[in-house]
Formats: C-alpha cells, structure tokens, sequence
C-alpha cells in the first residue's frame, strides 16, 4: 500500500515476527534507547504522517510523535505481537492524541479568528497553492468531528487502512469502524457544502 | 460535488501531510533525550530511596529488637495527633438553649487526687441551658486509660488535675466540682498545655451554674479571639447570654 509515497506493509501477523524483531520488542520494553532509537527509525514516517493527518498541524504532530516514542518503553510491556508493531505504534498514537488534536484545534480557532494566514512556501504555484488550501479546509472540517469520528477518517480514508486494520489500531469492532467513518464523512460532506465550496 | 471535494480534499491532506527528515531527525534527538532524563531521574530516585529503605528497614529491626519501637510509635503518633487536631464540634443554640458542652480533645488519665471543693452556683437569672454532651465526648471522657502518648504528657499532678475536672465536667456533669476542678488546673498550671481548653470549659461550668457575670468575663477573652480557641461558640454564647 502506498500512502503519501510511503509504502506501508500491511499488518504483519504474529507468525511473521521475527526473532530480531521479537529481539528488538524486549530491548524496548526494558528501555533500551538504541532499540527505541531502531524502531524511531523504522516507523517515524508512518507514524508522523498518521500525527499530522490526524492533528493537522505539523508541531503538533511533531510532540505527538516525540510522546509516542517516549511512552513506547512503557507500552511495549503490554505488546503481544498481536499486531505488527507499526499498527501497534499508532494505535499508541492515538490513544495520546486527544490533547494534541484539541489543542491544535484551538489553535486554528484562534489563527481564523485572528484571520491569520501562515506564510507558505515562495516556491507554491498555483496547484501547490490549491492543494494547500484544501487540506487546510479538510483540516478545520476535522475539527468539528469527535476524536473517534475523526480518527476513524484519517486511517479509512486519508491512510487507506483496511476497516480491519483500523479495529486492530482503535480496538473497537469493524462495524463500530464503518459507524464512525459513515458519520464523519456524512458530517465532511456538510462542513464542506457550508464553506460554499462543495 | 461535495462527495468529489471531499475526495480531493482528502488526497490533499494526504499529500500535505509527508514529512521531511529535517523533523525526523530533530524529534529522534528529542526522544532520545527524554528516554536519557527518565533514566537518569529512575536511577536518581533508587539512589534516594533505596538507602531510605534501608535505613528504616534497619531502624525498625533495632527498635523491635530493643523494645523501643512501641514508645516511638507513640511519640510519632502523639506528633500526628497535635498537629493535625480534628475540627471542633459547633454548640448549637436555639431558643435560648445551649445543646452541647464543648468537649475538651485529650482524655486525661487515671484519677490520683481528689477534687477541690465545690463552689455555691450565683443564684441569678439565667437562660435555660441543657447539656448534651455528643456521644464521642461521653465515650471519651469515660476513657478508662488514655493512649500512651496521652499518658506520656499526663505524669504529674498537673495531668491529674486536668483528668478529674474534665470527668466531672463531662461524665459527671458535675459542674460545680468541675470547676473546682479547672480552677485548681489552672492554678497549677497557668501555662500548662491544656490551659486554654481548661479557661475555657471553666467558662462553660459558670455558665451552666448560673453564675453569667463571670461567666461573661471569662468568654470574652475566647470571643474576641485573643486565645485564638472556639471563638464562634464564646460569640454564640455571648449573644445567647446578652439577651
């Protein structure tokens, strides 16, 4: 699968781990920085893209990204190599997002209030511009959705997860999954429509 | 069309959303530092505590192995016990009647001497006051044996004293010995430990033997707050006595 030029594997089932990585799993639960740094470096970009899509803001994402790798030493304790460790660390991602996504959520409150632009990139044409604008509007549709809702929307449909990935990550049933997703693109589709854009 | 928008507004995030390595890098350093911290605050912690640990593990053997551990337990308990004294009970007065004796914390111990003679209640005109005692005070007043850390600060005279007017004044309910009692307390021991308490249930036997002039002047004191003890209730019965 690929996402965003990133190839993502799909979920690797137990039988599949290796001895390394099973190896590299116990380095990292007894806190092994060089282990945690391996992981770091096999699956940030995943993870990163996951945080930004999620919270749509890149320093945000960033501090998301920073706790989950903090708090992996600890969460690895309860890894059973049920799922591959990437699904594993977004699934870490997304139980630490509630504070990230709201407090990026008021912070563009306040950019829009404030009718703040950032400044884009001089390089921009036209089409970089467009593509801009409307992930940014995607963006602040995001932000009126619940946090389930929301994170239902980015593995479905802007990670183009399989419904039964997205159970595994959520930890809730693949109905729950197409509930959520069915609400949040319905509600998408009128946030856009009031934009006047749609 | 919205359909379509969200589409392309998808895809849009999608892209928007690739990372460089410039912040890989930078928040790979970050995390590194942090798991370094949390390292070297875990290791700060087990070179405090462990010690600790030892040193009361060590104490604690020595104290049972010597017998001593039971008298600091009670010193430590009487420490805890002064420094954080449980909220006093209100008197609650309605219809000129006052329904509570204030009670006095400390149980005193043992009777060793005896009382000093009762003095003749003032015959004066007096509000209507019953005593009823909650029943905790009764229960602590009848205390046989107080704790030892109570006994420890009751080994003189001045803690008999204190021990039989606080019977007679809460489980007798005989005011007139009580105040002997409190008075002979507190010639004793002007500035004894439980002095203000003993002014203060002194206050509380002239009142309840009708003697409300002095009984006024010794509230006073506890109402304006200058010993800094159940000054609400001195108020309250002042303005219960004032009418």
């Amino acid at each position: 699968m690929n996402i965003g030029g990133l190839v993502l594997s799909p979920t690797a089932p137990l039988s599949e781990s290796s001895q390394d990585e099973q190896n590299l799993v116990e380095r990292v639960a007894s806190a092994d920085p060089a282990a945690v740094g391996e992981v770091y470096d096999q699956h940030h970009r995943a993870v990163r893209a996951f945080a930004t899509r999620l919270v749509g803001d890149a320093a945000a994402a960033e501090d998301l990204v920073h706790e989950v790798f903090v708090a992996l030493p600890r969460a690895m304790r309860g890894y059973r190599f049920e799922s591959s460790l990437r699904t594993f660390l977004i699934s870490i991602a997304v139980n630490h997002a509630r504070h990230h996504v709201r407090s990026a959520t008021r912070r563009r409150a306040a950019m829009s209030r404030l009718a703040f632009e950032p400044e884009g990139t001089s390089q921009d044409p036209e089409q970089i511009q467009r593509r801009k604008e409307l992930a940014s509007l995607l963006t602040r549709a995001l932000d009126t959705l619940p946090l389930e809702q929301r994170v239902a929307f980015v593995l479905c449909e802007v990670e183009e997860r399989t419904s039964r990935e997205v159970a595994e990550i959520t930890g809730v049933p693949e109905g729950t999954v197409r509930t959520r997703l069915h609400h949040a693109k319905k509600k998408l589709r009128e946030e856009l429509s009031q934009e006047g854009i749609g | 069309m919205s359909d379509d928008l969200l589409k392309a507004a998808t895809r849009a995030l999608r892209e928007e959303s690739e990372t460089d390595d410039a912040d890989g890098r930078f928040t790979r350093a970050r995390v590194m530092a942090s798991l370094h911290q949390g390292k070297v605050k875990r290791r700060t912690r087990l070179a405090f505590i462990l010690p600790l640990a030892a040193c009361l593990a060590a104490g604690t053997a020595w104290g049972s192995a010597t017998g001593r551990l039971p008298a600091l337990f009670h010193a430590l308990s009487e420490a805890v016990s002064l420094s954080s004294k449980p909220a006093e009970p209100k008197p609650h007065i309605a219809n000129g009647t006052v329904k509570k004796a204030p009670a006095d914390e400390s149980a005193p111990p043992t009777p060793a001497v005896q009382p000093a003679a009762e003095p003749k209640p003032e015959p004066e005109a007096k509000p209507e006051l019953k005593t009823e005692p909650p029943k905790a005070e009764v229960a602590a007043s009848a205390r046989p044996t107080p704790s030892g850390a109570s006994s420890a600060a009751f080994q003189d005279a001045d803690g008999d004293l204190y021990r039989l007017a606080h019977e007679a004044h809460f489980a007798s309910h005989d005011y007139g010995r009580a105040l002997a009692g409190w008075d002979a307390y507190l010639k004793a021991a002007p500035g004894g430990r439980f002095a203000t308490e003993a002014r203060y249930n002194r206050a509380i036997c002239l009142l309840r033997l009708g003697r409300d002039a002095e009984a006024r002047q010794a509230l006073e004191p506890f109402a304006s707050g200058k010993l800094g003890y159940r000054q609400n209730e001195a108020r309250e019965l002042l303005d219960e006595l004032s009418r």
